[in-house]
């Protein structure tokens, strides 16, 4: 028994070393977005000489962040709802057309969870249908990368719904459309849920479709705002500092309150898939 | 049985919208790169490109750039896989048990893979760099003989950008492998315990192979995830010094930057054929072993 207490603390003493080691870029980052330049230059977790909250004004002032944040709420709200309004539709249909058509579809959909970002024709395309630089492509790119994952998802979750809940609902005079809405959606919560929070958090997190489709810097999103700023004053770190604070410290606030769905939603969504 | 009813129930229209996204932004881009990557298409002369056969996968082929970045890719792959599931693994066997300090602790491991790749790949930037944190630490310590700018020679840059990932994502898996401990049931144990199996053992016959659903789903989540990255390797190293660190994605970014649109889109098959192969392969294998237990 006392050997059992001995090792389980070593375990936790472990344990905490590297809770630390996994805080401290966050630490110095917190630290550094408050002192002077020549101190941040320092690059260490010495305690700020005197506090320069004014960086935080100038960031804002300068980093285009608050575009950055509208733009990238704007676009991560719409690719989000239409991607899980979408999914959710397609996946209960195809899950449950027990017909060669459901089973075509859902292969075709599959298929897409390998796929990689075709960069050159993507571009080309989106030339073609004069859609470059709009957010509307960047939200169309989104929706169009998270349908299989979605539909995968909805389509494995429903198969454990017994489908006397559909013919129940259809005697009872539901149209398919109130029968989905109504009936079968709320019973799908759980994997909704899941959906919501894996789709926010990548496409608000993403960098790649901004960098490469978004073109014009009234459109930015916070990360490729962030970068932007980043290239420009990398000698100024106590200002990169504080616009990186700007960007984590929303999604860490979030995340800690939302973090039972958040865990239960990016696990649960791997699980089933 | 159902077919005549289901038809009406389940109008095929609903599916309709999912399919147009998906297919015009996903799937057209697939065939245009699959068609393209065999004429000289290129950014002067994007409407006209001329037929060319195999060149461009013979010049990507030729390319000793190219043949690195796939090197790069696999290598990559490989090590944040073992990386993330291993120390994922551990972490999870640490806190399976629920206790607020266990709550925190994981809570803490896990922050990371909600922020953005490009965020972490900035904060490391300060840490790696010359006069960055860790070499400042190191020679606090006394080391100062090992202290090197991380991202300067090829070795140490791909290290660290292996282990950032790997310090990313093993919250992430630990969480999987939290599930799939809690799913297994007590029974195993306590009848183990009667026997007066030891810990180990335990773990080797009981626990082990209960996991391998888990393991399959994290093998192959972090394989094809990591097989197609981006953002950490284009914000922590550009693909330098030089193109050591280049992967396929950057690569394909790069010949695209270039306007060399039929070479980046060869590119791009090439990462697309890699990524199918591997996690079909990888599918039937794990799931082969799942099935035999």
């Amino acid at each position: 028994m006392k050997k059992c207490k001995v090792s389980s603390v070593i375990k936790y003493i472990i344990l905490l070393i590297l809770a630390f080691v996994y805080l401290v870029p966050v630490i110095m980052m917190l630290l550094g977005s408050v002192k002077d330049p020549a101190q941040a230059l320092q690059f260490d977790l010495s305690w700020p000489k005197a506090f320069h909250f004014e960086n935080y004004q100038y960031v804002i002032e300068n980093g285009n962040i608050l575009r950055g944040y509208l733009n990238s709420a704007t676009i991560t709200f719409s690719a989000t709802a239409l991607t899980i309004i979408f999914g959710a539709f397609a996946g209960i249909i195809i899950s449950r057309r027990s017909d060669k058509t459901g089973t075509a579809l859902y292969y075709y959909f599959i298929f897409g969870l390998t796929m990689t970002l075709q960069t050159a024709s993507t571009f080309a395309l989106l030339k073609v249908l004069n859609l470059y630089g709009s957010r509307f492509a960047v939200i169309s790119i989104y929706i169009g990368m998270r349908m299989p994952f979605t539909i995968m998802s909805f389509s494995s979750f429903i198969k454990g719904i017994p489908r006397e809940i559909d013919e129940a609902a259809m005697i009872d005079g539901c149209k398919p459309f109130g029968m989905i809405t109504q009936v079968l959606m709320p019973i799908l919560k759980p994997i909704t849920v899941a959906n919501i929070v894996i789709t926010a958090i990548s496409c608000w997190n993403d960098f790649m479709i901004p960098l490469f489709y978004l073109g014009s810097g009234k459109k930015w999103t916070v990360t490729l705002a962030v970068y932007n700023f980043f290239g420009m004053f990398s000698r100024n770190w106590n200002y990169v500092f504080a616009v990186l604070t700007l960007t984590v410290l929303p999604i860490v606030i979030m995340f800690l309150f939302l973090q039972k769905y958040i865990v239960s939603g990016m696990t649960a969504g791997a699980i089933k898939g | 049985m159902h077919s005549k009813s289901d038809k009406k129930r389940y109008p095929i229209y609903f599916v309709i919208p999912a399919f147009i996204f998906y297919s015009i932004f996903i799937i057209l881009p697939f065939g245009i790169s699959f068609i393209m990557s065999f004429t000289d298409w290129n950014i002067e002369r994007m409407y006209i490109p001329i037929f060319r056969g195999f060149d461009n996968y013979i010049a990507i082929f030729r390319n000793s750039v190219f043949i690195r970045s796939i090197f790069n890719t696999l290598l990559f792959a490989v090590a944040t896989t073992i990386l993330k599931t291993l120390f994922g693994l551990l972490l999870a066997l640490a806190l399976v048990k629920v206790s607020r300090l266990n709550n925190i602790l994981r809570t803490i491991y896990y922050i990371p893979c909600a922020l953005s790749p490009m965020i972490i790949g900035v904060i490391f930037t300060s840490i790696l760099a010359n006069d960055g944190l860790l070499n400042n630490v190191l020679s606090t310590l006394g080391f100062s003989a090992v202290a090197v700018n991380w991202l300067a020679s090829y070795g140490t840059a791909m290290s660290s950008v292996i282990l950032i990932e790997g310090w990313m994502w093993s919250g992430f898996n630990m969480f999987i492998f939290i599930a799939g401990i809690q799913a297994i049931s007590k029974d195993y144990y306590e009848s183990a315990d009667i026997e007066g199996a030891p810990a180990w053992a335990q773990f080797k016959s009981i626990t082990m192979p209960l996991l391998i659903p888990s393991f399959t789903i994290i093998i192959t989540l972090n394989i094809t995830g990591s097989l197609k990255v981006f953002d950490l390797i284009y914000v922590l190293t550009k693909g330098g010094p030089g193109f050591d660190t280049q992967v396929l994605s950057t690569f394909v970014y790069k010949a695209f930057g270039l306007g060399l649109l039929g070479q980046s889109s060869a590119a791009s098959i090439v990462l697309s054929a890699l990524v199918v192969c591997i996690s079909f392969v990888l599918n039937r294998y794990l799931t082969k072993r799942e099935v035999e237990l």
